[in-house]
């Protein structure tokens, strides 16, 4: 089974996030990089399937430089192969961009199944999965939570609202977009690292995947970047009962001058 | 002297003799599978192997113990005996074959036929005490169930030390008869064969003296054949390793120079061994130390894991490799893969590296880095660390903290109260470096400790400076949880920062980060001189630049930690800076396990990022000793167990009766005259979740 694994970089969930100056994006100085999380859960889930049914993993993802990393990281946890887009034209695409630019560089790959996260931890819209599918023609399930191959077939359980789940099967080649949790995710070892230096990691440009101006100028443009303004402010009133009441009843009248 | 004795003895006798030491040789083989292991370069002076023979080996100073006063005394009698009539035995040949007879005592000689009588008694006086105790209520739980046929030993325990007692019974009845018929004038130095012969008459005697003569020569020469293949074994193995033990080096973590393995471009991915997963895995020295194992399950029965019901024995973990090892060589062709089978990994992260194990064994076998090369196996070689724990080393690896808080909050302990603490890369010298550790920056209880440590300093007007945000976790729990890569990374960008400035010392609140800066980084390349606070503040006191006026009151205990008192040896320190606090209504109340015998607090060995759910938990039995005592303050000089006894106070509802402090905490509230805002500390609130 040929599977190929799409891994995003983002920053650490942990990272104290400062907006930059043209209010656009984050200042990405200082900032720790990591594989978005889903995404290493659909890569684990790769690995599990590869391991089961035997065949190949090939992780891709889209990025500057550094994103390189989250490529390094999964061959060490034993993707057997990268793919690599890498232009700076990529840089801002939004989603229906991204989904062109990998389908250019996957549909000739004759791929069974195509994995990704469910979202990014950093824009979190959820598009990139379902727009890919269309773009290459391939059906698709979100929201993931279980996988069993049947043959050509692969039957999926789907996380519903309010606690329900839902069993579909579809045909391969296929597309599923993981959710968190749908397995444990391995840890790299050293023997993995060592071997992931013999790897290859195949980098693509725009130019290599046939990709125009048009298909990468975006159709959705961040135009402001901002914290929320507190609009909320919560008091603890303290005191005795009756203290407390006082208090109530002043701050409904001359604050909130509802009273 | 009887010139004849060589006529007593057949040429029969000496056929057998030689038969049985040609056995002994053959069943030395034992010995020798060791030499499966990987070569390990031992630096040994031949001072140290002497002493360490004679201190060991001969006069067992480590088999003493007062924690096992019974076991002391039995092996005491059991081993003397064995000594002593091998000695005896020895002069008996020597004058049978006419040799020496000017200088050795005789068989009748008086002091030497009751010395004889010594070591038979000693000898029945042990094996009775050694019976009793495996057979009885006595019998310690750990000790492991025995079985004639024994394990890797022939005959097992209760096996040879029934052999034990047949030879020295036999010993006194073949004298008794040799005595009832020689009659020698001297014969009341055997002050028990003698009277033996008493009781019945002489002419049976002389009918019974060749079935006794020939049983009781028979029964020791079996012995001496069979001994490689019997627990007693490690009377040889036992001497052999204490010899060959470095005790400087006893629980020190092999470096395993992993950068320079991924640059060699040759480097065989499929031969590469990396930590032990497999007997041939350890070293030859780990593997005499396997053999060495008398298993007295002194080791199981201090250890901490054990006590709380978790799956570890630190015994049965060097029997399982025993297991390995002998089975080839004794011809089983049932051994089993190692680590994963015999050994579960639960078994091996278990392990707090506390070291009480190491402490107790009376043949110095080195569990710690034997579990650890068994853990470096699961990380390096399987990519299976402990399930909880995979995310801690990644978040160590991106964030420089276990915890991973983001790097940019490095500095928040002191920001957060406008506290101005100077930054290395402001001043670029100092006296003092002063290393805040993970916990002291991000912890909110530790906090309160690096905050203290800043009063300290202030207080004794200390020139001094902190890292920042260019500090990064030292690497102890990643090291100790067998993740040498990560350590090997991230020692290597704490070495290039500590590089840049210059400072006179380094000063640690943490024994982890006081053992990893001091002794592991030293095996990479650089050697600080780091202290640890409880010697550092002891020294500002002994200097008067800190002026106490000790006002506590009430029973005051020292929790030792693992890492500062049996891995460095500092028990003295915390404990006279706490007396400096003390007022006279203050006490300071040891528990029943202090100093080297101390109980672990659970967390080390990297233990604090993943819950073994099997048992008690450690902290909560270690904080019960405490109450035990009646102690009010439980005060601490470690990170990590302040971290887990505050943990347990409030779990044990003790939050009003019991204090948990560290001696820091202490003595900033007991400086004379006080720092106005820095003393009497309030209780932070915990932000992370449990």
């Amino acid at each position: 089974m040929k599977i190929s694994v799409i891994v995003r970089q983002v920053p650490h969930q942990e990272s104290v996030l400062k907006i930059s100056k043209d209010e656009t994006w984050i200042d990405e100085e200082n900032l720790v990089f990591i594989t978005n999380e889903s995404d290493s859960y659909a890569l684990e889930e790769g690995l599990l399937l590869k391991e089961s049914q035997g065949g190949e993993v090939v992780v891709c993802t889209l990025g500057p430089e550094r994103a390189g990393q989250v490529l390094k990281d999964a061959l060490a946890k034993g993707a057997d192969r990268a793919i690599f887009l890498r232009d700076d034209s990529f840089d801002r695409l939004d989603s229906q961009g991204m989904a062109r630019a990998f389908a250019a560089a996957l549909k000739d790959e004759q791929f069974d199944l195509i994995l990704l996260g469910l979202q990014t931890d950093d824009i979190g819209n959820a598009q990139l999965g379902p727009i890919l599918a269309e773009e290459l023609d391939l059906p698709h399930a979100t929201l993931v939570v279980g996988t069993e191959m049947l043959g050509r077939r692969v039957k999926v359980k789907q996380e519903q609202e309010g606690g329900w789940f839902q069993h579909i099967e579809m045909d391969l080649p296929a597309l599923l977009t993981i959710q968190s949790g749908i397995n444990k995710p391995r840890y790299a070892s050293l023997r993995g690292i060592m071997a992931m230096k013999k790897k290859e990691i195949r980098d693509l440009t725009a130019a290599d995947l046939g990709l125009n101006t048009s298909d990468l100028t975006p159709d959705q443009v961040l135009v402001r970047l901002y914290v929320p303004p507190k609009i909320k402010d919560t008091a603890f009133l303290e005191g005795a009962p009756d203290e407390i009441v006082a208090q109530l009843v002043e701050k409904l009248t001359n604050e909130a001058k509802v009273l | 002297m009887e010139n004849d004795t060589a006529a007593h003895v057949p040429t029969i006798f000496y056929i057998f003799a030689g038969i049985a030491l040609c056995c002994f040789l053959y069943n030395l083989k034992r010995l020798f599978t060791a030499r499966i292991g990987r070569p390990e370069v031992r630096s040994l002076r031949p001072w140290e192997v002497i002493r360490n023979t004679l201190y060991f080996g001969v006069l067992h100073l480590k088999v003493s113990s007062r924690q096992f006063g019974y076991a002391t005394i039995m092996h005491l009698c059991l081993a003397w005996g064995f000594i002593t009539l091998l000695f005896a035995t020895t002069v008996d040949f020597l004058a049978a074959r006419g040799l020496f007879l000017n200088i050795l005592p005789g068989k009748d000689t008086p002091w030497f036929a009751a010395l004889n009588e010594i070591g038979g008694l000693l000898l029945i006086l042990g094996t009775v005490l050694a019976l009793i105790r495996r057979h009885s209520s006595i019998k310690p739980e750990p000790l492991p169930q025995d079985a004639l046929a024994g394990r890797d030993n022939l005959f097992g325990d209760t096996g040879v030390l029934i052999f034990l007692l047949l030879l020295a019974v036999g010993g006194f009845l073949a004298e008794s008869a040799r005595l009832a018929i020689e009659q020698p004038a001297t014969a009341g130095a055997s002050f028990i064969a003698y009277p033996l012969t008493l009781v019945l008459p002489s002419d049976l005697w002389q009918s019974l003296q060749p079935g006794l003569w020939w049983s009781h020569a028979i029964l020791a020469l079996a012995l001496i054949a069979l001994l490689p293949r019997t627990k007693l074994f490690h009377i040889l193995t036992g001497i052999v390793n204490v010899a060959l033990t470095n005790t400087s080096e006893r629980g020190t973590l092999r470096p395993m120079n992993i950068f320079a393995l991924m640059e060699d471009p040759d480097v065989d991915l499929e031969g590469l061994v990396l930590g032990a997963g497999k007997v041939e895995d350890f070293t030859w020295k780990q593997l005499l130390d396997v053999e060495a194992c008398t298993e007295c399950a002194r080791c199981s029965s201090v250890c901490p894991a054990y006590a709380t019901g978790k799956p570890l024995s630190p015994m049965k973990i060097i029997q399982a490799i025993r297991h390995n090892l002998y089975a080839p060589a004794m011809d089983d062709p049932a051994s089993m893969v190692l680590v994963g089978e015999l050994i579960s990994p639960e078994n091996l992260w278990s392990c707090t590296t506390c070291r009480a194990c190491m402490q107790e064994c009376p043949v110095l076998v080195d569990h710690i880095t034997a579990i650890v090369d068994m853990r470096r196996f699961l990380i390096l070689s399987e990519g299976k660390p402990p399930e909880d724990a995979a995310a801690y080393l990644e978040k160590t690896a991106q964030q420089g903290n276990p915890w991973g808080f983001p790097r940019e909050n490095r500095l928040k302990w002191a920001e957060d109260i406008g506290l101005e603490v100077p930054l290395m890369a402001d001043k670029q010298e100092a006296d003092v470096l002063y290393w805040v550790g993970c916990a002291g920056a991000y912890d909110p209880r530790n906090q309160a400790i690096a905050r203290a440590m800043v009063a300290i300093f202030q207080a004794a007007e200390v020139d001094y400076a902190i890292l920042g945000k260019e500090e990064n976790c030292t690497g102890d729990p990643v090291r100790r949880m067998g993740d040498e890569y990560l350590f090997e990374t991230i020692a290597g960008q704490n070495i290039e920062k500590l590089s840049k400035y210059s400072y006179n010392r380094i000063v640690t609140t943490c024994p982890h980060c006081y053992q990893t800066l001091g002794q592991d980084y030293r095996q990479l390349g650089p050697a600080w001189n780091v202290v640890h606070h409880s010697e550092y503040i002891q020294e500002l006191i002994r200097q008067g630049r800190l002026k106490m006026d000790g006002e506590v009151t009430g029973r005051v205990t020292y929790h030792d930690a693992c890492y500062l008192g049996r891995h460095n040896g500092i028990y003295q320190s915390p404990r006279e800076v706490i007396a400096q606090t003390l007022s006279w209504k203050g006490e300071l109340v040891e528990m029943a396990r202090s100093h080297a015998q101390s109980f672990c607090c659970g967390a080390g060995g990297g233990n604090m990022w993943y819950e073994i759910n099997q048992g008690e938990r450690i902290n909560f039995n270690r904080f019960d000793q405490a109450v035990e005592v009646g102690a009010d303050t439980i005060v601490t000089a470690c990170a990590f167990c302040m971290i887990m006894l505050d943990d347990a106070r409030k779990v044990r509802d003790k939050e009003e009766s019991v204090q948990a402090k560290d001696i820091a905490e202490l003595v900033v509230e007991n400086l004379a005259p006080a720092i106005p805002g820095l003393g009497k500390r309030e209780e932070p609130a915990r932000v992370y979740g449990e």
